[in-house]
C-alpha cells in the first residue's frame, strides 16, 4: 500500500528537506501534536528525481475549519523542524475517486507514486474521463489512482497514481494520455511541479498517542 | 492551494488580486493580506506573479 484509504481531509505540500531520511523519525516524535489536531495517517514520499523533495501528505479526521487547522502552531512547527523556511502552498481536499487496477492475485511490489497538484476544467467530467481510458491506463502500468479535490477551489485537484516501474513512470510524463490533462498545468504558479517517486514512511496514528 | 498559512489566503485570491494589479509580494499583502504576517509565503506568492506575467492570456 501506497496511500492510505481514507474518506478524510487530506493536506499535503510538496517541498525540499535537506535529508529526507529523517523526516520519519521527526513525524514519530510528533505524533501526539499531530493527533491532537486529529491526524490518523500520515504518508511521505521521496523523490526519486529530484534529491531532497518529499512530499508529505496527512488524513485528518475533519474537526475544525481547515484554515483554523492550518493556523495551527503544529504546521509552524513541523516546517521549523524540518528546515523548511519558504513554506510551501499547501492542498486540503478530500478523495473524490480511487481507482484500482491492481491484479488482486499477485499486486507486486509498492510501485512508484507520479503526482500532480493543478487545476483542471471541470473534475466530474475528468473522472468520467478517467474511467473511459482505464484499459490505457492498465496497458501504461497504472495500477492505482485517486483523485483528490480541493476545499477551496472547485477544479483544483490533488492526483496521485501508482506505477508498477520506474521505466513505466518515466513513459506516462512523457507520454500522457491525453485523458491526463492534470500533467499540463503542473510546475505553474502555487503548483509545483510533478511529482515522481517512492514511499518512505506510513504513519497511523491513533487517538491515543 | 492555501498559500498564506497565517491569514488563511488561497492562491485563487492572490491570483485575483495579482490581476487586478498587485504585481510585487507588498501590494499583495496589501490587497489580500497573503505574506503580511510572518512572510514564509512570499516566494509562492512571487511565483504566482511571475505564472501571471508570463501567462497573462490564461486569466
Amino acid at each position: 500500500m501506497t496511500y492510505p484509504d481514507t474518506q478524510s481531509l487530506v493536506i499535503a505540500s510538496d517541498y525540499r528537506v535537506a535529508d529526507p531520511m529523517r523526516v520519519p523519525p521527526l513525524l514519530e516524535k510528533r505524533k501526539s501534536a499531530l493527533a491532537e489536531i486529529g491526524a490518523h495517517h500520515v504518508v511521505v514520499h521521496g523523490s526519486t528525481l529530484d534529491p531532497g523533495r518529499v512530499l508529505v501528505s496527512i488524513a485528518v479526521h475533519n474537526r475544525e475549519p481547515i484554515v483554523d487547522l492550518l493556523r495551527s502552531r503544529v504546521f509552524f512547527e513541523w516546517f521549523d523542524a524540518v528546515g523548511v523556511e519558504d513554506i510551501p502552498a499547501v492542498f486540503a481536499g478530500e478523495l473524490v475517486d480511487r481507482i484500482d487496477l491492481t491484479d488482486t492475485a499477485d499486486p507486486g511490489p509498492p510501485g512508484v507514486i507520479v503526482e500532480a497538484m493543478t487545476s483542471v476544467q471541470d473534475v466530474s467530467r475528468l473522472i468520467e474521463h478517467v474511467h473511459v481510458a482505464l484499459d490505457r491506463f492498465r496497458a501504461a502500468g497504472i495500477r492505482k489512482t485517486w483523485i483528490f479535490q480541493a476545499f477551496d477551489d472547485p477544479r483544483e485537484v490533488m492526483i496521485l497514481q501508482e506505477i508498477g516501474d520506474e521505466k513505466s513512470a518515466r513513459r506516462w510524463i512523457e507520454h500522457p494520455d491525453a485523458t491526463a490533462e492534470w500533467m499540463d498545468n503542473a510546475g505553474m504558479g502555487a503548483y509545483p511541479p510533478l511529482f515522481v517517486g517512492r514511499l518512505l514512511h506510513m504513519m497511523r496514528i491513533d487517538e491515543t498517542d | 492551494m492555501y498559500v498564506c498559512l497565517c491569514k488563511g489566503v488561497t492562491s485563487q485570491t492572490v491570483s485575483d488580486v495579482v490581476a487586478q494589479g498587485a504585481s510585487t509580494t507588498k501590494k499583495v499583502a496589501k490587497a489580500c493580506g497573503a505574506g503580511s504576517e510572518c512572510g514564509r509565503c512570499r516566494r509562492t506568492v512571487q511565483a504566482i506573479i511571475k505564472a501571471a506575467l508570463v501567462a497573462p492570456e490564461t486569466r
